[in-house]
């Protein structure tokens, strides 16, 4: 019985791993064609829009820059004065101190001139303490408030740079990040294009600066990393952001928008209950709960991708950086995908529900365990003696050469859309990661993915005892407190 | 049909018929039964043993291992039938009776055929079947034939149907990816070569074309044959697609920049070279970036002689080339007409009022625009356009028809009269703004109060302290303290002054802050 059992129990894992290899082509496959339809038609529209208008034009939304800051007394002037730079019309800044320890606050306060204000602090959306709004009596700086507050995390920075907020948009980005002059003009446009719906957030892609020169606030010339894992994440946001989102976005299905550089519409932020500060993903479960808002009012919307090049980050080279970082990224994603997990296959959320729900859960939540138990069912083959060579390295193949049309595939939307990268040489560097990548660097991200799952089983990073007011059903607060404990 | 399932039926009734004849025979002759027990040597569970009336000898006795019983003496049971013979002929002078043995029990003939017939039922026993003969008339046939495989597949890949279509796409795969980074050099190469070239054109254009626009004048240009456009520029080249294409770029880069004559002169080339004819095929391609780049070029060139063409295009499904065409009637047409606007079918986008914005401000001085004609609009984007036009122009003299609109205005057209009226100060719109004040709407009422601040009157003043006392959320609470403090410094102090309200405190300090004047 029981022999009988396992061997069943091994058909049905085969029939389940070639379905999920098979099903993992045919899914690459869509979203290569989606995305190239999506870019050849951003770049035709591209070439009709003049930005120079949006910046003095009465009609273009006002928009309010939050950076959270904690402990940034390096570069805080510099980023603040680069915010300021930008070139828009309507926009203010709003920098955070989330209860720096060094001098973050007094180097801002000396820089721009600064002065407490009364600002009457109204938290629509609950945060720790604000200890004060800083205003600059200089008008060169008007368009600059500091908030200093108790430390409360990113997100709880952010959602007090929204409650205080004057403009229609919301631009919450990174502080450290460098934007192009130009960047909220471009961001700007898919709120403004759209008749039939509502744009409910835009997001970026995020470039990476590491090696790059930057002058002004700007990149000037684009050079690779030094380093094999720089290049590697090169590759890994070419196909994150040109293909991944680039495709969800074709069939409104994007669900997450990078933390570091998102607009969104700040009546709907709010009617929402703002950030979560209780998860580590606050950046992917916003979007979420926009969009299931939005799906259970019945609202036309859209949540809008800009492709073009607007912001740069530096990014980790250093394994033990990297790895807390994804570990972080996993342990969101399935904070997001467990405290929503009434959307999974639920009809009533429509594409969203059904389709970019399931796909997260599969191929990012579940994907390190997937792999895991792609192993170890190849070596019970091996040990019960029905491993067969040659399937194993034919399929072996087949995925390997999938990983590498892919990650050419987003090359090639670089080298079509924005050619940043002219060296042939830095060419000819990405092409040899991409070959070493499914070898070298993807079991390693395998494994912090599975160590971010062990990480949240174990409760590191969790949701925390405390509830925020910010859910609107009681069955989401039932959700958070099953994962608690509470 | 029918026939044929009869006919089939009969089939099968001869056939079984047969068969139970064949069976019948069989089992009717006992001798006929044991020779077929005998050349089927053994049947499951079937023995044989002899049974002797008179007791043998001591020599049979160890060879059969005989047993004494009340009715005689019984041999010892026999598997193998094959040996019933022999066994026979050496029993044969004591007279023995044959008796079956099914499992342990003596069977008669009866129970015998039943229990062949079961056999039978369960094909453990087969009429006809001789095993010795079977294994040697095999083999000979086996050997007679020449072997055919079932499938004439060379190759083990090509037997095994699963690995064939796994090694079909991981060539596909491999075929691909050997192509997408074959082409990914091809196009970077082509790209570079491409951008290179057209650096290489607009050097080759930009001197003849300076040169003809600062030697010759206007009517010099207009008589340019095409001779003397070969004679400045390669003949092989200006055949080219890209190398116009370029020129058209140069030409609308250096109209933008230039004015006056200059711009005159390059509309002339831009005909005489033929470069109109390139616009007007766009403009009746079916791709919408084909005609929406003809409408920027119609837009930059000032093509009034293809207004006709795109009119064509005002009301096109298509968001950029509408929108296009709409800014380009807008800015070539001598008389400004904003019929195509107020006829609008498809919702007006805040990208599409920029860009008609731009141009309205910069044509509304020195063309009639009748900008009334939008409050008229059947389409409530449109309305709502024409009511922004009024407080970005500042054209009080529509104010009048503002009001005839507010009399049945939406919610939304009312905030957006209420930030006219308080842009342009039109303090005689007090009653419409008191009024508003007063609305269920919150969004209305917030923007009025705000305005009211600025326009009102005493029972502004008053619907205000009424709105206070009743204390409203915080947003309201402070716009209303704001206008409070706007229409009367002394009412605002009254009502705020030593309150114990922690709110109202904090938004007393806020307002008075001068460096929160306006958040």
């Amino acid at each position: 019985m029981y022999n009988f059992l396992f061997y069943f129990l091994i058909e049905v894992f085969g029939v389940l791993f070639m379905i999920l290899s098979f099903g993992t082509v045919l899914i690459y496959f869509i979203i290569m064609v989606l995305s190239a339809l999506e870019m050849r038609d951003f770049r035709r529209k591209n070439r009709f829009a003049d930005y120079q208008d949006i910046i003095t034009s009465p009609i273009a939304p006002g928009v309010s820059i939050i950076a959270p800051a904690f402990n940034e007394q390096a570069n805080i002037v510099q980023n603040a004065q680069s915010l300021l730079s930008l070139h828009y019309g309507k926009f203010e800044v709003i920098i955070v101190n989330d209860g720096s320890k060094d001098s973050t606050l007094q180097q801002l306060v000396d820089s721009f001139e600064l002065v407490k204000t009364a600002f009457a602090y109204h938290p629509e959306i609950e945060t720790q303490a604000v200890r004060g709004v800083y205003r600059s009596s200089n008008t060169s700086f008007r368009r600059l408030i500091v908030i200093d507050k108790e430390n409360g995390g990113k997100a709880d920075a952010l959602n007090a740079g929204i409650n205080v907020a004057s403009m229609e948009l919301l631009a919450c980005i990174d502080v450290d990040c460098i934007l192009a002059n130009d960047s909220i003009t471009r961001m700007v446009r898919p709120f403004m294009e759209e008749t039939n719906r509502k744009v409910i957030a835009v997001g970026g892609v995020i470039g990476i600066a590491n090696n790059c020169d930057v002058k002004d606030g700007t990149v000037t010339q684009y050079r690779i990393p030094e380093s094999t894992l720089g290049r590697f994440q090169v590759i890994e946001y070419f196909r994150a952001f040109l293909m991944g989102r680039m495709a969800w976005s074709r069939v409104n299905g994007l669900m997450l928008i990078s933390g570091a550089f998102g607009f969104f519409k700040k009546d709907l932020v709010k009617a929402v209950g703002g950030y979560f500060p209780k998860t580590v993903g606050e950046d992917m479960e916003l979007v979420v709960r926009m969009r299931r808002y939005m799906e259970e009012k019945n609202q036309k919307y859209r949540v809008a991708f800009v492709p073009d090049p607007l912001c740069w980050t530096e990014v980790p080279e250093d394994e033990a950086v990297l790895s807390r970082q994804r570990n972080r990224w996993m342990r969101g994603t399935i904070e997001t995908l467990q405290l929503h997990r009434k959307i999974g296959l639920n009809p009533r959320y429509g594409f969203f529900g059904m389709i970019s729900f399931s796909f997260w859960t599969i191929y990012e939540k579940l994907a390190p365990i997937l792999e895991l138990l792609g192993i170890a069912y190849t070596l019970v083959l091996v040990i019960i003696g029905d491993f067969s060579a040659v399937y194993f390295f034919a399929l072996l193949t087949m995925i390997y050469l999938l990983s590498l049309l892919i990650s050419v595939f987003s090359i090639l939307y670089e080298q079509i859309s924005y050619n940043n990268y002219k060296d042939k040489k830095d060419l000819r560097r990405l092409i040899w990661i991409i070959l070493i990548e499914p070898f070298v660097l993807h079991p390693k991200v395998v494994f912090w993915g599975l160590q971010g799952h062990l990480d949240f089983i174990m409760g590191k990073g969790g949701w925390g005892k405390m509830i925020r007011t910010g859910f609107k059903s009681a069955e989401d607060k039932k959700n958070i407190q099953t994962q608690t404990g509470a | 049909m029918m026939r044929r399932v009869q006919l089939l039926s009969a089939l099968f009734f001869l056939f079984f018929a047969a068969k139970g004849q064949e069976l019948d025979s069989l089992f009717g002759d006992s001798l006929q039964l044991q020779q077929e027990l005998i050349r089927q040597q053994t049947v499951a569970n079937l023995s044989f043993q002899f049974r002797l009336l008179e007791e043998p000898d001591s020599g049979l006795d160890s060879l059969f291992h005989f047993q004494q019983t009340d009715s005689g003496w019984v041999s010892e049971k026999e598997l193998n039938w094959a040996k019933l013979d022999s066994v026979y002929g050496i029993l044969a002078d004591y007279n023995p009776r044959l008796e079956y043995v099914i499992y342990q029990e003596i069977a008669g003939q009866n129970g015998l055929k039943n229990y062949l017939k079961t056999l039978i039922r369960t094909g453990d026993f087969v009429p006809g079947y001789y095993p010795d003969a079977n294994t040697v008339d095999l083999v000979l046939e086996a050997s007679k034939d020449v072997f055919q495989p079932l499938h004439e597949y060379k190759l083990r890949i090509l037997a095994d149907y699963k690995l064939f279509w796994v090694t079909v796409i991981v060539l596909f795969f491999l075929i691909t990816a050997a192509l997408m980074i074959t082409s990914m050099l091809i196009f970077k190469s082509r790209r570079n070569k491409r951008e290179q070239l057209k650096k290489e054109y607009d050097e080759l254009i930009i001197e003849p074309l300076t040169s003809l626009l600062f030697e010759k004048d206007l009517e010099e240009i207009k008589q340019i044959t095409k001779s003397d456009i070969i004679d400045l520029f390669p003949e092989k080249l200006f055949a080219k697609p890209l190398f116009k294409q370029v020129m058209i770029e140069r030409i609308i880069g250096l109209n933008k920049k230039m004015k006056g004559d200059f711009k005159d002169k390059l509309k002339a080339f831009y005909k005489t070279a033929g470069l109109m004819e390139i616009t007007r095929r766009n403009l009746e391609s079916n791709r919408w970036d084909l005609i929406t780049t003809g409408l920027v070029q119609v837009n930059e060139m000032d093509l009034s002689e293809l207004l006709q063409e795109v009119k064509k295009h005002t009301n096109s499904s298509n968001f950029h080339v509408r929108s296009q065409s709409g800014a380009t009637l807008l800015n070539v047409s001598s008389t400004v007409n904003l019929d195509f606007l107020r006829d609008q079918k498809y919702p007006l986008s805040e990208w599409q009022q920029l860009n008609y914005l731009r141009i309205i401000k910069f044509v509304h001085n020195t063309k009639s625009l009748e900008l009334d004609k939008l409050f008229a609009s059947e389409n409530p984007s449109v309305r709502l356009f024409g009511i922004k036009l009024v407080r970005m122009l500042g054209r009080l003299d529509l104010l009048a028809g503002l009001r005839e609109l507010s009399e049945k205005a939406s919610d939304e057209e009312k905030i957006e009269l209420l930030e006219t009226y308080g842009t342009t100060g039109a303090h005689m719109e007090v009653d419409f703004i008191n009024a508003c004040i007063q609305s269920a709407n919150p969004e209305v009422q917030l923007a009025a109060v705000k305005v009211a601040g600025q326009l009102g009157d005493e029972r502004s003043l008053q619907l205000i302290i009424e709105l206070f006392a009743q204390n409203p959320d915080f947003e309201l609470k402070k716009s209303l303290m704001r206008s409070m403090k706007l229409l009367d410094s002394e009412t605002f102090d009254r009502y705020t002054q030593d309150q114990y309200s922690e709110e109202i405190i904090q938004l007393r300090a806020h307002i008075l802050d001068p460096l929160l004047t306006h958040v």
